[in-house]
């Protein structure tokens, strides 16, 4: 008898069910679709760099088979392991100066009242929203007149500069989160507010610090117009700026080997952002929609 | 707030000095760089000359439509696949999350990255989405027609820039709670009709929001116009940060760049300005 009665319900709850499944497997197969085709022109990219010269736009796919030979060229070529080079001791230098700074800052507009605070915090997130662009006619002029053109110190103060707005709005919304009678406790047991802030508060707040490093070097591993201006001598020239030369120089000349060295320089930020998705996607949301 | 007379200070002041040195102090410097011009290393303060120069030029007219064309093809058609991506993806499927991290893969790549695969695509004659696409559009050359050329620029720039945007409308949609449409469901509405009577007016904020954001990002857009097309072909695809590098740092023409980088610095204030109010006035009330 209640099986009877507690059947109908049942059988259109099921009905519903399945067809709401079917959207759905209709929404996977759509996703997997515009995933691939997004995702179309890097998986194109990288099976071209595996291509013999000369290769690269065959449509017979399997034409000359897999060849390592450009990725060997590649690491063998003095002037591009020169400029990952430059790229890595900027962006890194870049990104430790930023760190630093900003944990610093966050930090004050975190846990001090002073004065003036409201007005720094206001300079600090208006620097946020100028465009790096329409600085680069002065900055280059005034790193012509210092003589600082193509130097690794002018490319790290600017990085750390542009990291810094962005990575003390991120600390500071860090240490907020951190319960203030930690630092208290420090002080009570002799600690300066410098060594509680260096001893007690600096090592629990890891999570934070790592997001804005590793944020800001990619950020600066990517950077190509500020580079592009400020470095003119090949031998300091970034990764980035390299390829670029590289592409306008050999048009239609050994595009299978330019391909390679693309690849080879979009790796770090691809697997960087693979390994710490939602540390950026966090990040990209606090950068894009403060208050 | 604890309150300590020096120590704050001096935790700022690393991150002043860098933002002083490296933002504040060139804005300015470059206002003074405008209101002159250089002739052989030598300076002569000329006023406004340049910003006559500017307005005076046919060229820099040109450039300014070719940014707004740019601009609001970008970012409506950003927009519009952004949206959609984000009201799929809001479901909760399963394999969201790989989705999301394929879909994101490009923003992570760097404007030269970019600009050398789509130049490979659309290499004249022999790229492959030459070959393919190419009869859609009249068998034109992508890179040597200017439309084809900036129609290839504002597809990298979306490419690169859906994920970012969709991300954000996905904030703004996951702020509905999903008892408003279990009500709605129960009062007999269907998805078409609860997505225009609850959703969209509930994220037009955020929407307005992000089509700010991009607007901005529209009118700075600078690399990928250099990496795909240089300008090229001629001066079709020539927006103003573009022609503003050239008379610069290609052709040492500070002031009159300087200049060009006052006049778009003060449209991005604008922009910025009304930006923040309204984030202030509908998104955070």
């Amino acid at each position: 008898m209640t099986a009877t009665t507690s059947a109908p319900p049942r059988m259109r709850s099921w009905s519903i069910f399945s067809r709401r499944h079917r959207t759905n497997t209709l929404l996977i197969v759509a996703l997997t679709v515009i995933s691939l085709v997004v995702i179309f022109p890097v998986l194109y990219a990288i099976f071209t760099s595996f291509r013999p010269k000369g290769f690269g736009l065959s449509r017979d796919w399997l034409a000359g088979g897999i060849y390592l030979g450009h990725y060997e060229q590649l690491f063998g070529t003095i002037r591009f392991l020169r400029q990952i080079f430059n790229s890595l001791v900027m962006s890194l230098g870049g990104a430790v100066v930023t760190t630093v700074a900003a944990a610093m800052s966050g930090y004050a507009f975190a846990r001090f009242a002073f004065r003036g605070r409201t007005l720094l915090l206001a300079l600090f997130l208006g620097v946020l929203m100028l465009p790096g662009l329409t600085n680069l006619i002065p900055l280059y002029k005034i790193a012509s007149d210092l003589q600082l053109r193509d130097t690794y110190v002018i490319m790290i103060v600017i990085y750390a500069a542009y990291g810094v707005p962005f990575g003390t709005w991120v600390m500071m919304g860090f240490f907020k989160s951190i319960p203030v009678a930690l630092e208290e406790a420090a002080e009570v047991d002799g600690a300066t507010p410098f060594q509680a802030f260096w001893r007690v508060v600096l090592p629990i707040s890891a999570p934070g610090l790592i997001a804005v490093f590793i944020t800001n070097f990619v950020y600066n591993w990517n950077d190509f117009l500020t580079a592009l201006v400020m470095l003119s001598s090949t031998a300091m020239k970034t990764a980035m700026v390299g390829l670029f030369d590289f592409q306008n120089q050999l048009t239609g000349n050994n595009n299978e080997l330019l391909i390679a060295a693309c690849v080879l320089i979009m790796l770090p930020g691809v697997i960087l952002f693979i390994l710490f998705r939602d540390t950026f996607l966090r990040g990209m949301l606090e950068g894009a929609l403060k208050g | 707030m604890r309150q300590k007379t020096l120590f704050p200070y001096l935790l700022i002041l690393p991150s002043l000095l860098l933002i002083c040195l490296v933002s504040l102090y060139p804005a300015l410097y470059s206002l003074f760089l405008s209101l002159n011009t250089f002739r052989r290393g030598e300076r002569i303060f000329v006023g406004l000359r340049n910003f006559e120069q500017i307005i005076a030029s046919a060229n820099f007219w040109e450039s300014l439509r070719h940014t707004a064309v740019y601009g609001v093809l970008f970012v409506l058609l950003t927009m519009l696949f952004a949206f959609v991506l984000a009201v799929v993806l809001n479901r909760r499927l399963p394999y969201t999350a790989l989705f999301m991290t394929i879909i994101f893969v490009p923003w992570m790549l760097s404007e030269v990255v970019t600009g050398v695969i789509f130049r490979w695509l659309f290499l004249p004659g022999y790229g492959l989405m030459q070959d393919w696409l190419s009869p859609l559009f009249g068998d034109i050359t992508f890179l040597g027609h200017p439309q084809g050329a900036m129609g290839v620029v504002i597809g990298a720039t979306i490419w690169r820039t859906i994920a970012f945007a969709m991300l954000l409308i996905l904030a703004g949609l996951q702020t509905i709670p999903g008892e408003v449409y279990e009500a709605a469901a129960i009062d007999g509405a269907n998805e078409w009709q609860s997505f225009w009577q609850i959703t969209w007016p509930l994220v037009r904020p955020t929407t307005l929001v992000i089509v700010l954001l991009l607007t901005l990002q529209a009118i700075n857009a600078t690399g990928l116009f250099l990496s795909i097309t240089n300008g090229g072909p001629g001066r079709a695809t020539e927006v103003l940060s573009v022609s503003m590098y050239r008379e610069a740092i290609l052709f040492f023409n500070f002031g009159y760049g300087a200049a060009l980088a006052v006049l778009m610095l003060l449209i991005n204030i604008v922009l910025a300005l009304v930006y923040i109010r309204t984030m202030r006035s509908e998104v955070v009330a």
